[in-house]
Order: C-alpha cells, then structure tokens, then sequence
C-alpha cells in the first residue's frame, strides 16, 4: 500500500440502515447475552463431559451421559442464538465484519465445516452413549470439544481483528484469506476469558439441571443428581476464581487509553466496571455458598454488564474511525414492528410448546 | 472496489458458493415439505390407527432431525458466510435492507428448533392432539420462513422497482414473489417424498415398506404436475432480460437449463417407478439415485436462478463483481485504482504495471472467473489473445455479448488487465510484433517500352480494387468473391485523341506475388498485332488482422508475408464458433462438414449483388459495427487491426500520394466508430433489428452526436475526391467524413473526365493514386506514367498532354486545372 495512504481509507463506506441505531444496538446486546448464555452452557458442559467420559467411573458417566442428552439442542440453541446478533453486527459494524471476515476467509468458512463436525459428534455422543466403547464415546466428544474451542478462537481472532483496522494493511502482503490475529496482545486473555467463562456457566447449568430434575421428582436417583449439583457448583466456583484473573489479565493487555476509560475516564465505562466487579464477587460468594438461584441472576447480570463493557470497548477501539451515529438512517420503521410483533407472538408459541411438553401422558 | 477481495483462483468463479448453497438449498426446502410430511404422515397414523406408521414417522423425524436441524441450519448459515466473503458489498446491501426481515425469519427458525426438538423428543410421551399441534407449529413456521426467505431471494433475481422507491415492501414483493413461493413451496413438497423414501425403503416388513413408499410417491407425483405449471409461471414473472439469458443468452447457463429440462422428467418417472413393487434390494439404491437426482435438479435450478441475474448480482443496481451500475462512468474517468480502496498501485507505470493488473483482475474479473478451476475458468477463454486482442476484447466486452459486465477503468488500466492476462495467467511474450525492415524485399520493375513519337496508342489499366483481402484459409470462410478486376482504356493517340472500343481484344499476362504484375496487351482483332502494352500490379493481400484476436497459429516461411499476418483455418475456426455463439448459427459444422461459409450468402453485399436475408445487417456493417464496439479510441490502429493498411505490415495498401503527404483512412472515412455508425444508422432507418444492439455503446468521434451522423450504403456511398478538392483545385481540409457521394455514378470509379477518360485511367486507382509510392518499390504502382510520361505523376499532368494528344493543348477540356503544374513532386 501507499505508506502515505491513511489507514481510514481502507474502512469500507457503510451502507444506510432503516430504524434509529439504539434499536438495532438494543437488539444486538439482547440477542448476543442469550447466545452467550448458550455459548457457555454448550462449551462448559462439552469440557466436563469431556473430563467425566474420561474419567470414566459410575457416577462420572451419569454426569456425561445427563450432558449428553442436552448438549445437540444447546449446540442447536447457540447457532440459532448467535444468528441473531451476527445480523445485526453486520448491520450496524458491516463494514469492518465483512473486512476482517475476508482477511481470515478461508478459517471463517472453516468454522462452518467445524461446526457440523462437531454437531454430529455430539449427536453420537448423545444417540449411542450407551452403545459405544469407551474409546469411541472419548473420542467422539474429545473431537466436539475440541472442535468447539477451535470455532471459539476463530470467533474470538475475527472479532478482535475487525476493531483493529490498523492491522489490516497485512492485507497487502496476504491476500489468501489466511490471516489471524496473533499479533494482537489482548487475543489470548480474551479467548480464555470467554472460555473459562463458558467452564462457569457450564458447571452452574449443570448444577440448575440437577436441581431442576430433583424439584420436579423426575430425578428418582436423587443421588447422582445431588452430586450433579455439587460438582456443577465446584466448577462454577473454581472457574470463577480463574476467570477474575484471567479478566484482569485481559483488562491490563488492553491498550491505555481504553483502560483509562474504565478508570474514570468515561462516564458510563468507569460505573459498569465497577458493576463488573461487583458481579464477580457476588458470583464467588454464591458459588461458594452452592447458591443455585442467585448465582444464576448473577451471572445473568454478569454476563449483561460484560456484553455492556465489550459494547464500549468496542466503540473505544473503533473511535478513530467510526463511530455508530455515523451511519445514514433511510427511516423505515414498519418492517421493525413485524419483527416485534412476531418476536412477541413467538415467545408465547415457545412458552405454549412447553406447557403442552410438560404436560407428559401418565404413564411414561 | 469498498471490500478487499479474497484472492480464490483455482476455487474461484463462485465454486464454493455453489458448494454450500446447492446442499443447504436442498436440505432446506425438505426442511419445510418434510414438516408437512411428518405432520400428515402421523395424522395418517392416528386415522388409520397403525402402530406402524406412527413407528415410520417417529424413526423418520429422527432422520429429520439429523438432517435439518444439523445439516440444514448450519449450512445456512455458511451460505451467510461464504457470500459476505465473496461478495461483501452485495451481502450488505441484502442485509442492510432485509435487516428485520431477516430478524423476524429467525424468530420463525427459533420456533422450528423449539418445535421440531419437543415433537421428536416427546413423541409417544405426550397426549396426541398436543403432539400433532407441535407438529403443526413446526410445520407451519417452517413455511413462513420459506416465504420470508424466498421474498427476499427473489428480490436479488427481480427487485422491480425497489431502487426508486427504496421501500421495503416493494423489494419484499417483488415481481417475482408470488410465482417464485408457489415453485418452492411444491419443490419442497416434492422433496418431502424423496426424502421419504430414504427412510420408507429400510421399513423390514415388505408389504408396509411397499406401502409406505408408494406414499412418499404420491408427494413426489402430486406436487409435481403444479411444480411444473409454477416453474413456467416463475419464469414468465422474470425481466426479458433475465429470460433471454435463461434461454441461451448467456454461455454459463446452457448446460444448466439443459440439465434442469432433462432431469424434469427423470425425477417425474422415478417417482411412478417407485411405486412398483420392487424387492427392497433395488428400492435401496434407487432411493439414493432418486436422492441425487433430486440435487441435480435443485443445483440446475439454483444455477440458472443464480446466472439469470448476468450481468448483476442485483438486477440494474450492481454488477456481479460488486461495482455499483451507478459508479460505471467515475470508474471510466478516474480509474478503477483511483476508486477502489484496497489497492496497492493507485498509479500505473511501466514497473508497476503487471501488478497493477493483477490488481484490476482481482476487481473486476474474481468474483465470476476462476484461474484454472472448474468454474468459468478464465484461461480457456482466453487463451487465443494476443495482448491487442485481449485489450480489444475486454474493450468490447459486456457491449455485444451483456451477460458480462463491461470493463470499467481507463485504457492504460485496460491494457493492464490485458497484459497481466496474457504475460502473467498464460505466460506468453506479446506477439504484437513489427515488421523487421528485411522481411519485405523490393520487386524489380521492368517498365514496358513506349516511344512518344512513334507509338500510336497508349493503353491505361488499373484495377477495380486498390487491393483485394483474403483469408489465408481457401477451404473455410470468402469474405468476398474471390478476384481482382482488370480495367483498361485504350487511346489512339493523334491531335484529337479517341479511345478505342471496337476491333480490339486486350489481354494479359501474369506473373505471381503479393503485388502481381500484370502485362495487359491490346490487340488488332482483325490483323492480329499489338497495337499498345502495358503492365500493371493487381494486389492481392492475405494481411488480414483477424488473427490479432481470434487466435490460431501463423503459417510460416511464404516470402514477402509475415509469419504472424497469414493466418490458418484455426483463426477462421475460432471466428466461426464466435459467430455460432453470439448469432446462434452453425457454421463452424456447416463449414466442417460441407462447404465453404460464405459472408455473403446471409448477409446482403452490393458489391458481388448477393441478396442474402434481408433481414439481417449487410455485410460491412455487420463486420465494421461489431467489431467497432471492441476497437474503440484507437483511430487508425483501429483501421489497422484489420485492414491491410498499417505501416509495419507487409502490404501498406494505402499508397498513393495521400499517405504520402500524412494523411490516413480516417481521414476521408473517419475513425472506426464513425465509419461504423454511418451505416449502422443507414441499417437501422431500414429498420433491421441487429443495428440497435451494435449502436448501443457507440460514441461518434468526427461528429458530436449519432443524430449528426449521415447514413450511408455499403460501396456506393463512398467520400468524394471533389469534397476536398473543389472544382479540382488544392483542398483546403483535409477530412471528408460524414460527406458521401449520392449514388453509384458519383464513385471514383465510376466517374470520367468531360472527354470520357475514366478517372481511374489517369490518376490510378483507389488508395493508389499517382504518385503512389509502397514498400515494394515506387515503381510498381506508377507502371503507366512511368511508361507514358517519365514520371510518377497522372497522366498527362505537368502539361503532358502529347501522351496522348501528340501536341501541346491550351485548353483545359478534361476538368478544370489540368494544365497546371503538379504540386506534390517526388
């Protein structure tokens, strides 16, 4: 390139949106801390179930075999959950997703060929728990997980490289589509962040199953279930511990002027992170006290202030170069209140479904 | 030109987009018919009240499942992430519009998750209207996806008249909303049938098995009679334009559309097979093929849905290679470098200039073409260029032939592209050569006795073209009828000079070159004497550029032709195919297999009389308005890529005095745009339809506008010597286009002097006026001065007049200004 061209002339023009940017922003944090929230139940409970299969004792394969149960629909739930904020990102961020995205092409394709890998391992995992030897069954969640933890990374370099159009000039020296982010010093805290994270949730969702099978009577085994409890809380409380740590290494490896953001530097940063730390020794405590309930409103407050956070560090990084008020709105709003309507119409068709799934014929 | 491109050679040419889209395509429509298929198959269950059946839908809902919920939606989402890599600019655009369509299809897609796990999950656990409900919600949400989806599909094919009012709904429900959901709503239903079968074959019990699988037949049979009438009605709803390149328009699209009419009646045929009773043992695999069929059916669709759109990804706002329709005339002024932002070379020079071409391919041409891959590989179709013919190509392109984009940059970018193509994809040295100074040898002239004061006749010959063109291949192609005619005049000399018309034959001898000699005698009939000779050269040319562009090797080793201008039946071959592609002819067969292909006998020609089809364009504006939108701004080197003309060539057939004082064929017949305009625009007041098409991207060059331009025929019509030289006299311009003469009388060569000396007779013939002067010698086409008078100039010029008058004349009686001295000595 031009040494003399500045790097804003890389930044794609944006095309226009239809509706004010605070809605679509809105809809992108609602949509992603449920894909979230999937995400880390899906991965965490992958990891132990991975860790239990191994193991291989009585009570450590009815730990597995219950996440083996659940794990295809979690997949099913965080692809479909994270659909929707991967629209609006590239609604309102288009042109800095789509560039990364090109930069690193041929590994943003490859997450798809992953990822129903991994999908149809854990459906083995699942459908012939029972059927396969040891080996197999190792294998065939070994290879999900780690799969999985593959798709993390390839996520996590994307949506670091796509804050960071500096590093895109590299473009001139690849053009093959094969460009990660290692340079970037935050990648690593922040790939482990997301994935201790998930180890977290993975522990405390596994902990809510027990609970929920023994206070609906279902759990005849009220021992396995109890242990169940115990052990998701353990893992929910060590991860927890690890993943202050490893916050904290991400927050220092963040350039300086977004952490001085966080220290007092900007009016909604600063409070948030405060916020942040708060949740995380709200989240210790009731780890600690096995609390189930709480912990779960913890971590959903949590992991909302922390898509908060990311939502400013990201504006943080893209500053030089865009900011969301930039964008052209076209107005057109009706087709935003068919959304609603349908979005409301549909969360009542879940709730429907579930109701008549609980009301379950006697006899079985 | 907003997005950096991914740079995929070998799996260029939208390989992988096809890849993922044609089996996300397919899994997705059984998606929706199979909701149905499980819905309906339980409800049969439940009715007919068979264990069975409900046994078949619950092991198949399982295979559903699998297939759907895995496959299916995460192949969907790769069709998301392989066109924003591909085609950013055009992904944004869908999204940036579609946003909350998208958004409330994925709250239809969450719906058939949380049914579709609920119904497989609680099938026998829950009560049977609660299951068949679920099943419903699965079924019907699964629909409404496909409707939402399809609006917005179909807006990429039709967006009708969403670009002026930029309304949601109006891109939404698009022309070809309607037709397009009924089709996919009965493909899915197909699809239901032959996915059924895949699990209705390894049902054990042979009876129930026949049972089951002659009713996933009746889904495949039923629907499909509709899918068939939707198909037509699909199509009808598409832009004419769309529809001709569906219809053959487009190269890309022709084994396409044959694959999808073939494998119609294929699928319709294996479903009734089907439902024969056949032992398991061949229902298995035929329920495989029947499933691959099925793919080729569904891949045909999507591939002419997907090339329907050439030259667009969005019809009428952006091209397919993500340039804005509305960008095309900056890009032409300020470069596609200028414009595009991720560009190493903003500037081109002579170091930078095969990158910056890379560059330029990069933008212009990856998005459809692949180097070397299975997909519209580039190096095939181009192979045959030379780096004029590429530029020249790429400077035609997308006029003629639309299902392309045209190129979009400036010449020095163009001829970028061209060289990184040619010197760098196919790794040829350019073979635009010159000529070596040595190649071409003078021929000796023996210039044949005349003695003025003895003598009694004096015979003037010329021929009836200046040179006459032919293609090096006798066997394959005539562009003309083959010839050059010989004329003559013969005078008696005296006071009162007579031209002699009776009791005479004349003859000639020849001998055999580019510039053939010819010794023309004229004969006392009665005593059998010599009573005049002469000689002159009747040039024939084989220096045709058709090789420039369409390809073929040279043939070697004849003296006095260079290798590269004499071209072999390859070059004809490949001008034959482009004809058969672009006119839907046959004449490379018809050529093979018959005969000679001659111009003429389609296209009309005034010259050797033939008639042709009056429909069509007459030869010289087919030829010139083609082959003019891809020689554009190349004044007459434009002339020369075809014609005999050029100075580096081995014919230089404009010789005469004209080329001697700078002046070229543009000057009297303008530059290859105007040329081409005057008679395109004669053919098109004739109201044949060809013409349109070949104006369409012409700009006139001599002239302000097309509506300046005067019309005119083929060979009659031709510049008039008198428009520069009026009443004879020295021309104070020297340009004449857009001048021509009124009918066939006025011609050069029709026309004589006021004592009836043909025009020719004097001056010489056309583009071989005295005094000519050619790379064969100066000699060679002043036969008859030399002769006559001891000089090169027309006969009887610097007051000759004893040539033919025996005497010295004062009277002017030919044409004014004749007894002048000439102007241009030698």
């Amino acid at each position: 390139m031009d040494p003399s061209l500045p790097i804003l002339a890389l930044v794609p023009a944006p095309d226009s949106i239809p509706v004010h940017f605070g809605w679509l922003n809105f809809f992108f944090i609602l949509t992603f801390v449920f894909h979230l929230l999937f995400m880390n139940a899906m991965l965490g409970c992958g990891i132990i179930a991975l860790v239990r299969s191994l193991r291989g004792t009585q009570p450590d394969l009815f730990i597995a075999k219950e996440i083996s149960l659940k794990l295809p629909y979690t997949i099913a739930f965080t692809v479909n959950m994270g659909v929707a904020p991967l629209l609006f990102i590239q609604v309102l961020y288009g042109s800095f997703i789509y560039t990364s995205s090109v930069l690193m092409a041929w590994y943003w394709l490859l997450i798809i060929g992953i990822l129903i890998i991994a999908y149809y391992s854990a459906y083995l995992f699942d459908f012939k728990f029972d059927v396969l030897g040891s080996l197999t069954r190792n294998l065939s969640i070994a290879v999900c997980v780690v799969l999985l933890l593959v798709v993390a990374f390839l996520f996590t370099s994307n949506i670091t490289l796509m804050l960071m159009p500096e590093k895109w000039v590299e473009y001139f020296s690849n053009t093959k589509g094969t460009i990660l982010n290692f340079s970037e010093p935050t990648l690593i805290p922040r790939y482990l962040h997301f994935v201790c994270a998930s180890i977290a949730i993975g522990g405390l969702s596994l902990a809510i199953a027990g609970k929920v099978k023994i206070n609906s009577g279902i759990g005849k085994d009220s021992k396995n279930f109890e242990a169940m409890i115990s052990s998701g809380m353990r893992w929910f409380f060590y991860a927890t511990l690890v993943q202050v740590i490893i916050g904290l290494w991400f927050a220092a490896a963040l350039p300086r002027d977004i952490i001085l953001w966080f220290m007092g530097g900007n009016k909604f940063a600063t409070p948030l992170f405060g916020l942040g730390l708060t949740c995380a020794v709200a989240l210790l405590f009731f780890g600690f006290k096995k609390q189930i309930w709480l912990s779960t409103t913890a971590v959903v407050i949590t992991v909302i202030v922390m898509v908060l956070i990311r939502d400013i560090v990201r504006l943080a990084y893209l500053k030089p170069y865009f900011a969301l008020s930039d964008l052209k709105v076209e107005p057109q709003y009706s087709p935003m209140i068919l959304f609603i309507v349908t979005l409301i119409i549909g969360i009542g068709f879940i709730i429907y479904m579930l109701k008549l799934a609980a009301k379950q014929k006697e006899e079985v | 030109m907003n997005y950096p491109v991914w740079e995929l050679y070998y799996a260029g040419g939208g390989l992988l987009i096809a890849l993922i889209a044609v089996v996300h395509v397919y899994v997705a429509h059984f998606a929706v018919g199979g909701g149905l298929f499980l819905v309906l198959t339980e409800m049969k269950g439940l009715r007919e009240k068979s264990p069975a059946v409900l046994e078949y839908t619950k092991k198949h809902s399982k295979f559903f499942l699998l297939v759907t919920m895995v496959f299916s939606a995460v192949t969907g989402v790769g069709i998301w992430f392989i066109i924003s890599l591909v085609s950013p600019a055009a992904t944004s655009i869908l999204i940036h519009t579609f946003v909350f369509g998208f958004a409330t299809e994925w709250v239809f897609f969450t719906l058939e998750i949380v049914a579709i796990f609920i119904y497989f999950y609680t099938f026998n656990k829950i009560d049977d209207r609660a299951h068949l409900i679920i099943g419903w919600i699965y079924a019907i949400s699964a629909l409404i996806s496909l409707v939402l989806i399809n609006g917005i599909i179909a807006f990429m094919l039709t967006p009708g008249d969403f670009f002026e009012t930029r309304n949601f709904w109006d891109g939404f429900f698009n022309p070809s909303f309607w037709s397009s959901m009924c089709f996919r709503i009965t493909i899915a239903l197909v699809l239901a049938g032959i996915f059924g079968f895949i699990t209705a074959v390894f049902i054990k019990d042979a009876d129930f098995r026949e049972n089951m699988v002659r009713y996933c037949a009746k889904w495949l049979i039923f629907p499909f009679i509709f899918m068939v009438l939707f198909a037509w009605w699909y199509f009808a709803s598409l832009s004419d334009a769309s529809k001709a390149m569906i219809l053959g328009r487009s190269p890309e699209l022709i084994p396409a559309t044959k694959i999808f009419v073939w494998v119609l009646p294929i699928l319709f045929i294996s479903g009734l097979l089907m439902a024969i009773r056949m032992p398991g043992k061949v229902k298995k695999p035929m329920a495989f093929v029947i499933l691959l069929i099925g793919l080729v059916y569904m891949g045909s669709f999507e591939w002419i849905r997907e090339a329907g759109r050439r030259p667009y990804l969005i019809p009428g706002y952006m091209y397919s290679n993500s340039i804005i329709v509305g960008d095309e005339a900056k890009i032409n002024k300020m470069g596609l470098l200028g414009t595009a932002k991720w560009v190493k070379h903003k500037k081109i020079n002579d170091d930078n200039i095969l990158e910056a071409g890379q560059e330029i391919f990069k933008l212009q041409c990856i998005a459809c073409h692949s180097v070397g891959g299975p997909l519209n590989d580039i190096l095939p179709v181009t192979e045959k260029f030379t780096v004029f013919g590429m530029d020249s190509q790429l400077n035609g392109q997308g006029k003629i032939n639309d299902y392309m984009p045209r190129f979009m940059g400036t010449r020095q970018e163009r001829m970028a592209l061209a060289r990184y193509i040619v010197e760098k994809l196919h790794k040829k040295i350019d073979t635009t050569e010159t000529r070596a100074e040595s190649s071409v040898k003078e021929l000796s002239v023996d210039i044949p006795p005349f003695d003025q004061k003895t003598d009694d006749y004096i015979l003037l010959a010329w021929s009836s073209v200046g040179i006459y063109c032919m293609p090096g291949s006798d066997s394959w192609l005539k562009l003309l009828p083959p010839g050059n005619g010989i004329s003559t005049q013969l005078i008696r000399r005296g006071e009162t000079p007579e031209i002699v018309t009776e009791g005479v034959d004349i003859t000639y001898d020849k001998t055999l070159n580019p510039f053939p000699l010819f010794t023309i005698k004229a004969w006392d009939k009665d005593k059998g004497k010599v009573l005049a000779q002469t000689s002159i050269a009747a040039p024939v040319s084989v220096e045709m550029g058709c090789k420039n562009c369409h390809g073929g090797k040279s043939r070697a080793g004849e003296e006095n032709i260079k290798d590269t201008e004499r071209f072999l039946d390859e070059t004809i071959k490949n001008i034959l195919a482009v004809h058969d592609k672009m006119s839907k002819t046959d004449l490379l067969e018809t050529a093979q297999k018959e005969e000679m292909v001659s111009c003429q006998s389609c296209h009309p020609d005034s010259i050797p009389g033939a008639k042709g089809n009056s429909d069509l364009l007459n030869l010289s504006t087919a030829i010139h308005g083609f082959h003019a939108n891809y020689l554009t701004d190349r004044e007459v080197d434009a002339c020369n890529a075809c014609h005999p003309s050029s100075s580096n060539g081995s014919t230089l057939c404009l010789r005469g005095i004209h080329n001697e004082i700078g002046l070229d064929c543009t000057s009297c017949h303008g530059n290859l745009e105007d040329h081409a305009l005057s008679l395109l625009v004669a053919e098109e007041k004739a109201g044949k339809t060809g013409a349109k098409l070949l104006i369409k991207h012409l700009v006139p060059t001599k002239v302000n506008s097309i509506s300046q331009i005067k019309a005119r025929e083929p060979w009659l019509n031709e510049p008039d010597c008198l428009n520069c030289h009026v009443d004879f006299e020295q021309p104070e311009s020297d340009e004449t286009f857009n001048m021509w003469t009124k009918s066939i009388d006025e011609l050069y060569r029709s026309r004589t002097d006021d004592a009836g000396i043909m025009c020719q007779a004097c001056h010489g013939r056309t583009h071989a006026i005295y005094p000519a002067t050619g790379i064969y010698g100066n000699k060679r086409d002043n036969i008859q001065p030399l002769q006559y008078q001891g000089n090169p100039y027309p006969i009887g010029s610097n007051k000759n007049c004893k040539v033919c008058h025996t005497i010295d004349m004062e009277d002017e009686m030919h044409h004014p200004n004749t007894l002048t001295m000439f102007r241009n000595v030698q």
